[in-house]
């Protein structure tokens, strides 16, 4: 069993399915089956659907800088509760259709797409 | 989806890199119940048709904009996740009001190992396919 899955153990199952990012792995484990830190060390990252903001604050202690976006505000007021309570400094959170993207172009060294496409 | 990957190719600095993330529909999931060493398998979970047209469509919107040459293919691979759960009827609560899969498992043991172990914590273990695309 992963780490992730024994963390999880005694919430998940009570409440799900409203937990959905419960249902992920640990983003640190995505990351390490995808290549590891490296893929993001330093980079400009964008995590397009990020929900709660779950993965954007895994790989923020690595990234130089990280945007979330989603659709849904409610999810992006998560993130922004996240965020203050994880103390993350270079994460910032926004409001957004992924078909018309609020940045300038070649603004970001990697973009994830986890559990969105 | 074409368009959002469009999108993801401008905001993209050259040589960038795009992971698409997601479970893989293609394999079914598994329900096992966790032993002290090791899980025995009590089920099968299949995703649901719309879940796997929706699956089919993000691989032709990859495949889009690879023929474009707006990205390459690069490394992919496939991992297993494990959600926990309690007991047995939490798992098939879950199952029941989860919109990814079939709402009941394919058992593969009889009903009555089904209750003698209803107690014990279980989890659905299921396949994470990843492909990192190049700018």
């Amino acid at each position: 069993m992963s780490g992730a899955a024994v963390h999880l153990r005694g919430d998940v199952g009570k409440r799900l399915p409203a937990m959905s990012s419960a249902l992920r792995p640990a983003p640190l484990v995505e990351l390490r089956e995808w290549g590891g830190e490296d893929l993001v060390r330093g980079k400009r990252v964008l995590d397009l659907g990020c929900g709660d903001g779950r993965f954007a604050l895994g790989v923020a202690p690595f990234a130089a800088r990280v945007e979330g976006l989603d659709a849904d505000p409610d999810a992006i007021a998560a993130a922004k509760r996240n965020a203050r309570r994880s103390g993350s400094r270079n994460v910032r959170f926004a409001v957004g259709a992924a078909q018309h993207l609020p940045y300038p172009g070649a603004d970001f060294d990697v973009v994830i797409l986890s559990w969105t496409l | 989806m074409v368009d959002a990957l469009r999108e993801v190719h401008r905001v993209l600095a050259p040589g960038g890199i795009l992971v698409d993330a997601r479970p893989d529909s293609r394999v079914p999931a598994y329900a096992e119940r966790q032993k002290v060493r090791g899980y025995q398998r009590f089920g099968v979970v299949s995703t649901n048709r719309v879940e796997l047209a929706n699956d089919r469509s993000s691989d032709r919107a990859i495949a889009t904009v690879v023929s474009e040459r707006l990205f390459k293919h690069g490394r992919r691979g496939r991992f297993w996740h494990r959600v926990p759960f309690e007991n047995l009827p939490a798992l098939r609560a879950y199952l029941r009001e989860h919109l990814r899969f079939v709402h009941t498992a394919n058992w593969v043991v009889d009903a009555a190992t089904r209750r003698r172990f209803a107690d014990e914590p279980f989890v659905i273990r299921r396949a994470v396919r990843f492909e990192l695309l190049e700018r």
